[in-house]
């Protein structure tokens, strides 16, 4: 057996630390085995939950009649969620109730995950695959209620299930098809959407930043630490390419929660 | 790295009891704070900044139109007050041409009295200054007529010696002269 030399050897020993899909399921920190146990994730969660709060909390109760720039910035948000997101979508008229429950979804979802480039928090508070499915369920619920409300049940499921327009026998296999759109699908592409952009971004970034620690702290070797220096800057391109992700997935999110909520209208002839 | 599917990476996709409980909690707490505080907080900002405008541009209208209200008044008031001046400066003319007709007509009487009164008082003089005259060459004619006569009715001498007279008063007068 051949013996590895030395700088080899350190790397075959210490490798740089992968990011892993452990990172995604970290064990519970505190209150193991209960139904309240938390994990790194959850912590992050909580602590973004927080932030949102105080800081949006404090916005609103110093909110005055003329606002301030920071004020200005969240009303910039708050008028974007409600005139470009619902009201371009579904209109005035029928988007005035759903404004609170977008706003409600765009923010927390921007908030949580922005949390995956924070330092400090590293992972996006969306990166696990429940928080994103309770948002799904949320829109599903939504717009379930909102059909049977505007709609009766079975006018709804007609409209859903059996299309105007298709010949019979095609009702075979599309309504099998459109029961599973409206139950399932919908709501599971918006959770896998959002999940799979958290963690494929975690993964890209923490790669590149483990290989930039590995190569230009942990190897000694000048030329390889030139490859550390490369693997950081794409590390720092793929980490301002997260934010983006973040605010699109959340806008991504949104928009198509009411387009499925402006779905459930009645179609108009 | 470990191979995901060697670790259970279908894990990934089920989630665990706490995390839907915490994911649930966290959600319903986000939830209350943005329909509850956030969202109405910033709605009644919204109506009332739109009030605020509105009311502003309401305002402005009404000070507009009583603006407009006012400028008609005095545009009105102008024009009557126009329609007075010319009324007033027409009855002025059509006065003062009275006034000077009326004038004209007195001066030419008075002209006319007194140029009668003048011819009057000129004919009257006349009259007198033929009298007189007529008196005077009367008085001088019997006095010339009674010298003449007189002397005359005397002699022969005395005749000439009042022609010698004359003619030397005459001489003594063209020497004189």
């Amino acid at each position: 057996m051949v013996q590895p030399s030395g700088a080899v050897l350190v790397a075959a020993e210490n490798g740089p630390e992968l990011p892993s899909i452990r990172d995604f399921l970290p064990d519970p920190i505190l209150f193991q085995g209960t139904p309240f146990a938390i994990n790194r994730i959850i912590f992050v969660r909580l602590l973004a939950m927080v932030i949102i709060l105080l800081v949006l909390g404090i916005t609103a109760s110093r909110a005055k009649l003329i606002p301030s720039r920071w004020q200005g910035a969240v009303e910039w948000v708050l008028d974007f969620v409600r005139d470009s997101v619902v009201y371009q979508v579904m209109g005035e008229l029928r988007g005035r109730r759903y404004v609170p429950m977008i706003t409600t979804i765009f923010l927390t979802v921007l908030v949580f995950n922005l949390c995956g480039v924070i330092p400090g928090m590293n992972i996006a508070a969306t990166a696990t695959i429940t928080m994103p499915l309770v948002f799904a369920l949320w829109t599903l619920a939504q717009y379930l209620v909102t059909g049977i409300r505007e709609q009766g049940l079975w006018p709804y499921l007609k409209q859903e299930l059996f299309p105007a327009g298709v010949p019979w026998p095609l009702y075979i296999i599309l309504t099998p098809i459109q029961f599973l759109e409206l139950l399932v699908i919908k709501p599971v592409s918006l959770t896998i959407r959002l999940f799979a952009n958290m963690v494929a971004g975690h993964l890209l970034v923490a790669v590149s930043l483990a290989f930039a620690q590995y190569y230009i702290i942990v190897v000694s070797n000048k030329w390889l630490a030139l490859a550390g220096v490369s693997w950081f800057g794409l590390g720092f391109a793929l980490t301002a390419f997260e934010m983006f992700v973040a605010a699109l997935q959340a806008y991504i999110f949104a928009i198509l929660s009411t387009v499925y909520i402006n779905q459930s209208f009645p179609e108009e002839d | 790295m470990e191979p995901l599917a060697a670790n259970g990476g279908i894990k990934l996709f089920i989630p665990e009891t706490y995390d839907i409980v915490w994911s649930l909690i966290i959600l319903v707490i986000l939830g209350c704070f943005f329909y509850k505080f956030f969202l109405p907080k910033f709605q009644s900002i919204f109506d009332e900044r739109s009030a605020k405008i509105e009311g502003g541009i309401k305002k402005a209208k009404e000070a507009q139109e009583s603006a407009d209200q006012a400028k008609k008044k005095y545009e009105d008031q102008l024009s009557q007050a126009r329609v007075d001046a010319s009324k007033i400066r027409d009855d002025a003319r059509s006065e003062a041409s009275r006034i000077i007709s009326d004038a004209r007509t007195r001066a030419e009487g008075e002209a006319a009295q007194i140029t009668a009164t003048a011819q009057r008082s000129i004919e009257s003089q006349q009259q007198q200054a033929m009298v007189s005259l007529k008196g005077d060459v009367g008085s001088l004619a019997a006095a010339l007529a009674g010298k003449i006569l007189g002397a005359k009715l005397e002699d022969e001498d005395t005749q000439s010696k009042v022609l010698d007279q004359l003619i030397d008063d005459m001489a003594e007068k063209t020497h004189e002269g």
